[in-house]
């Protein structure tokens, strides 16, 4: 059964760095940040391109953001998928959740598609809302945690991961959101002249008025949403620590694993 | 909306998931905020025992039966849940962050245009508001978000943040008959699937040297397995080393893997995203190795090195004199 799947991206800044807070304590501090796609996000796409190289179909990738979020459309042009749109959300933060999949959802909706596929987190904000959250917005049926997608007659069948490594399957009608997990699949490596030729191809932007709306904020929620205040972490921790260099550290843990027991002979 | 806090009850194979009491004692917190009453709400087909297990934590359950709830579909969870927020009219609902409460919370709350925050580690009402407390960015970044509406709050709360109830007097089970036949379920459960155990059974063992990705290549896991032999113990992973199929998927410690307290958890170059540190926090001692200060897999240790972990194992399997 080929499907029209419209897959979700994210660009986040590389949650491996280190960050500060911003002054006024609003957002990070955004100069010079790294920017990639959202790991879960790269299984959705990988999982949408498979299944549009068994059953045919098309791929649409969409992703609400600055203009430097075209980079994350362009690496997925570059690796299968067809079309390329961006909401032209300025938002650099993006930490209101609800407010975001309204904006996806709206533009769903002049979309087609059967399925919509994204990743089960984004490692910036890891609220594991968005997917849920445009299910309901659309009335689509939905599955989570996705680790397989398979076509079936009626619709598809997937395979949703539990905790404790237990796992549900689901016959799940069209249309439908999918959220995937990591390690779903491998996801792919663009070849080079792919890169190329995605470097050329017309990202489309989609603005609120060209789906009836003055701005992205006259877009109603059910609630007003504020950030009182990021901070780091308050430093919890009880861990002893133990200084010197690699030579040092490993004799006094040794010592620390005799005397507790952990050592024989 | 009314001023009692309503949470789903998680259950499978006849068995509540521990983060239900954690659930109990978060909604009596927010209860007394609201000046309404905690309950609970228990789905599914012939849970009766189940809803008295619960109300032994001093909580009133209603209890909502039907063929159609033996397991868990989105679809009928959200039908029943949509029907009590109407009936019931809680302030807040809460759920577990758990792969259910992440597939139920943003669905109903979608569905029905609710305010919704996800991944709280600490919630709490004021005034009219909610303010809900939220790690970003790999931990390294907190938040506090308030959310103000007229409308009942879907919160979903991070497993671990609170200490579970304990058992106490004054809870009942209230059957709460709600109808389901005409509800359509588009996500349809087929089966549930346990893991092919093949492997030793990390649970079970007293010492687990643990290896993330700190250990940046597949040959260095040598150096770990290595370790764990000196120290009469296992290989264990985080999760992106199962991914990249370095270990076996038994391996994994984590919510979706193993949960883990062995006498001595040595994480070796694991930064401790949460869903690591939820299966491995409550290990006796916890020494963890990391080139970050502020990795925080360092706020659950109990003996932290800052160092990259190729350069202090094999240093460490010398003064152990297996190097």
């Amino acid at each position: 059964m080929s499907l029209a799947i419209v897959v979700c991206l994210k660009q986040i800044p590389n949650p491996d760095l280190q960050f500060q807070i911003a002054p006024g304590g609003k957002d990070i501090k955004r100069d010079g940040l790294n920017y990639k796609i959202n790991g879960a996000d790269e299984y959705a796409l990988e999982e949408a391109v498979r299944l549009k190289e068994k059953n045919g179909g098309r791929v649409v990738v969409l992703t609400a953001g600055p203009k430097r979020a075209d980079q994350v459309l362009r690496e997925a042009l570059a690796k299968g998928a067809d079309e390329a749109v961006r909401l032209a959300y300025d938002d650099p933060a993006g930490l209101d959740v609800g407010r975001v999949a309204r904006i996806l959802a709206a533009a769903l909706r002049a979309l087609p598609h059967d399925l919509v596929l994204t990743g089960v987190q984004s490692d910036d904000t890891s609220n594991s809302a968005t997917g849920g959250l445009l299910a309901g917005l659309l009335g689509a049926a939905h599955a989570s945690v996705a680790t397989k997608i398979v076509t079936t007659g009626e619709g598809l069948e997937v395979t949703c991961e539990l905790e404790g490594g237990l796992a549900r399957t689901y016959a799940v009608r069209l249309p439908a959101v999918v959220t995937v997990q990591f390690g779903a699949n491998t996801p792919r490596y663009a070849p080079l002249p792919a890169i190329m030729k995605a470097a050329r191809q017309t990202i489309r932007e989609i603005t609120p008025a060209s789906l009836g709306h003055a701005s992205w904020d006259a877009i109603p929620t059910p609630y007003i949403f504020h950030v009182r205040g990021l901070s780091p972490p308050p430093a919890k921790s009880r861990a002893q620590m133990i200084p010197g260099r690699a030579a040092e550290q490993a004799k006094a843990l040794a010592q620390l694993l005799r005397e507790k027991g952990f050592v024989r002979g | 909306m009314g001023q009692d806090v309503l949470l789903v009850a998680e259950h499978l194979s006849g068995a509540l998931a521990p983060s239900t009491l954690e659930l109990v004692a978060k909604a009596r917190d927010l209860a007394i905020q609201s000046g309404g009453s905690a309950k609970a709400v228990l789905l599914g087909h012939g849970a009766q025992s189940l809803a008295e297990t619960l109300a032994t934590h001093g909580i009133e359950v209603l209890l909502v039966e039907s063929p159609i709830l033996e397991h868990y579909t989105a679809d009928a969870y959200r039908a029943v849940l949509l029907r009590l927020l109407e009936t019931a009219g809680p302030r807040v609902l809460l759920l577990a962050h758990t792969t259910q409460g992440y597939d139920l919370a943003p669905s109903l709350a979608g569905s029905a245009d609710l305010p919704l925050v996800t991944n709280c580690i600490d919630v709490r009402l004021e005034g009219p508001g909610l303010v809900a407390t939220r790690r970003l960015l790999n931990e390294k970044v907190q938040g506090d978000f308030e959310l103000l509406s007229e409308k009942a709050y879907v919160v979903t709360l991070r497993p671990g943040s609170v200490r579970p109830a304990a058992p106490s007097a004054g809870g009942r089970v209230t059957p709460t008959p709600i109808a389901l036949d005409s509800t359509p379920i588009r996500t349809r459960f087929l089966r549930l699937e346990q893991p092919q155990v093949q492997d030793i059974d990390i649970a079970s063992a007293d010492v687990i040297v643990s290896a993330g990705r700190g250990i940046q290549k597949k040959e260095n896991l040598a150096l770990i397995e290595q370790l764990a032999k000196r120290l009469g113990g296992v290989v264990g992973a985080s999760r992106p080393l199962t991914d990249m199929e370095w270990l076996p998927k038994t391996r994994q410690v984590g919510q979706s893997g193993k949960t883990v307290r062995p006498k001595l958890y040595l994480a070796c170059g694991i930064s401790g995203a949460m869903q690591h540190v939820s299966g491995m926090k409550d290990s006796g001692l916890i020494v963890a190795v990391n080139t970050d200060p502020s990795a925080p897999i360092l706020e659950v240790a109990h003996v932290g090195i800052v160092a990259n972990v190729l350069e202090l194992v094999p240093a460490l399997l010398k003064e152990l004199g297996a190097g």
